[in-house]
């Protein structure tokens, strides 16, 4: 079958590879019709999470159709369009009866590597390295579906594919973000980041009652979806002074809740983006995080600060002064997508969430290093691209 | 890139390389290290457990450790404890293995296998991933 795969930094290729095959009675393979770039993939794509081998399939945020289930599959048969989370959750075990599933016990078969970087280990993903289980990913033809009771949710008749496929993740991911954040009704929200995960995260904040959801970026395009498609306002750090600006809008008091959904890959202006790009480039820090810095100083006192963006070790110049004598609740998570999909693809059947406006750009799986180039270098107002195998 | 950026860009992997390396000298200095105890927790009530044998690898391995059951506090399962004895050919691998696969097998009644067939190519580069990936529950802090 034709897959996209990772040929080494900044390096991808469409390329033939084997179909995959049912490993466990719990399997099923899903013939893919939709998948989506994602803002994670460009730490891999980079070079930044060294945990890639030459060949890996890429892609975690998919839809298809079941062609083929294990004997032990009870909820699809052969025909069910499902959108699938990208976290690989087992729902027997402790963490997964909490809903955490992205921390379960079982759906990482390389446990050893991020258990000695981070103490344990999270969960397998599809197409994210060897780290997180060396699961190949869903630009491809076909994709291998573990735990597919779990993990797999058939979409409604009223759903379309391209809203339902962004439930996979990134929808998953921005509720996540909004509710383990503790949004409440009258609540002050600021979003960092108006990628698919942020705009997410926004419309999630809206749809929990916050008053006022104020979403964050540079790219004017990101900022007029979210103004026209999340019922939410902006800034443009590039323009304005986000700090200043968020006091403002919250009565000097800071956001109540501030998500970040940006990454180790942050952008800013001024001098302490070039300190935070030489000390990553030069493997001295691996991640950039300047939108988490920022949030922490911004959020009110006691307020909560919920880490989206993908992180991979350490960082420098993190304001722990700023944290502790706040008192802010700082969280974190890859997303217990399994714990929101249900909901999120009633919403999207109601139409309180739409998605469609993301896939800026759809485009066969053969142009999709074409694609990424085009979604890392944000050409053309690209937010998503979505590739059809 | 400078000549100073290019030399830091080699200066500080190696140094970091030192430094492990050194440490990693240290740590063989003081000796072997003796065993440890492993223990981890499996969602599932200890009166369960003590019903049946322990599934799976724990059982291959049982006559060479010591297995002992102990209730979680909070609901939270049965804390199974391996300890390795003096003389005893079972690795520390071998036991974090086993008891990574038993907790699979009692809470799911399975063990998830690695995707397959391989999309990737042996490369000089990822040949020490490989490596690590090819026991990936025999290694990490458990």
């Amino acid at each position: 079958m034709k897959a996209l795969q990772w040929q080494g930094v900044n390096k991808l290729a469409v390329g033939t590879v084997p179909d995959p095959e049912l490993r466990n009675p719990g399997d099923m393979i899903v013939r893919v019709t939709k998948s989506v770039t994602c803002g994670s993939d460009l730490h891999l794509l980079g070079g930044y999470i060294p945990f890639m081998e030459k060949g890996d399939v890429l892609g975690h945020e998919f839809l298809g159709e079941v062609v083929e289930v294990g004997p032990d599959v009870r909820n699809h048969r052969v025909g069910d369009r499902v959108v699938v989370s990208s976290f690989i959750s087992c729902g027997n075990c402790w963490y997964c009866d909490q809903k955490l599933f992205s921390l379960c016990d079982n759906g990482n078969t390389n446990p050893a590597i991020t258990e000695s970087l981070w103490g344990h280990a999270p969960s397998g993903c599809f197409g994210y390295s060897h780290a997180m289980g060396g699961n190949a990913g869903s630009h491809a033809e076909y994709i291998r579906v573990p735990f597919a009771d779990v993990g797999a949710f058939t979409v409604p008749e009223a759903v379309s594919d391209e809203r339902a496929l962004f439930a996979s993740d990134s929808a998953s991911t921005g509720w996540m973000g909004a509710d383990l954040g503790g949004v409440k009704p009258g609540d002050v929200v600021a979003v960092w980041g108006a990628g698919a995960v942020g705009q997410m995260a926004a419309r999630a904040a809206v749809l929990l009652g916050a008053e006022r959801v104020i979403v964050i970026d540079r790219l004017d395009n990101r900022l007029q979806q979210v103004d026209r498609h999340i019922g939410a306002e902006t800034i443009n750090y590039e323009k304005t002074d986000v700090s200043a600006e968020l006091r403002e809008r919250s009565g000097g008091r800071g956001p109540d809740v501030c998500i970040e959904a940006v990454g180790m890959e942050a952008h800013a202006p001024g001098p302490h983006f070039g300190y935070d790009q030489i000390k990553q480039q030069l493997r001295l820090q691996t991640d950039r995080p300047i939108a988490v810095r920022e949030a922490i100083h911004a959020c009110r006192k006691g307020g909560s600060v919920f880490v989206l963006g993908v992180y991979a070790g350490f960082v420098d110049k993190f304001p722990l002064g700023a944290l502790m004598n706040k008192g802010l609740t700082v969280r974190g998570a890859q997303m217990h997508g399994q714990r929101y999909i249900p909901m999120l693809l009633d919403r999207m059947a109601k139409d309180e969430l739409k998605t469609e406006h993301l896939a800026t750009h759809v485009l066969p799986l053969d142009r999709a290093p074409e694609g990424y180039r085009m979604f890392k270098e944000k050409e053309d107002g690209c937010v998503r691209a979505v590739f059809l195998p | 890139m400078g000549r100073t950026g290019k030399a830091l860009l080699i200066a500080a992997p190696l140094a970091a390389g030192t430094v492990a390396v050194a440490a990693a000298r240290r740590r063989a200095a003081r000796g072997p290290a003796a065993h440890r105890t492993h223990v981890l927790t499996v969602y599932k009530p200890i009166d369960e457990l003590q019903a049946t044998q322990l599934p799976g690898s724990l059982r291959e391995i049982a006559d060479g450790v010591e297995i002992s059951l102990r209730a979680a506090p909070g609901d939270r399962g049965t804390e199974i404890a391996v300890r390795i004895p003096d003389g005893s050919s079972v690795t520390d691998g071998d036991v974090r293995r086993a008891l990574r696969e038993t907790r699979s097998l009692i809470e799911t009644g399975d063990v998830l296998l690695p995707s397959g067939p391989a999309t990737t190519t042996p490369t000089l580069l990822n040949r020490p991933l490989q490596t690590a990936t090819r026991k990936g529950r025999e290694g990490g802090l458990l």
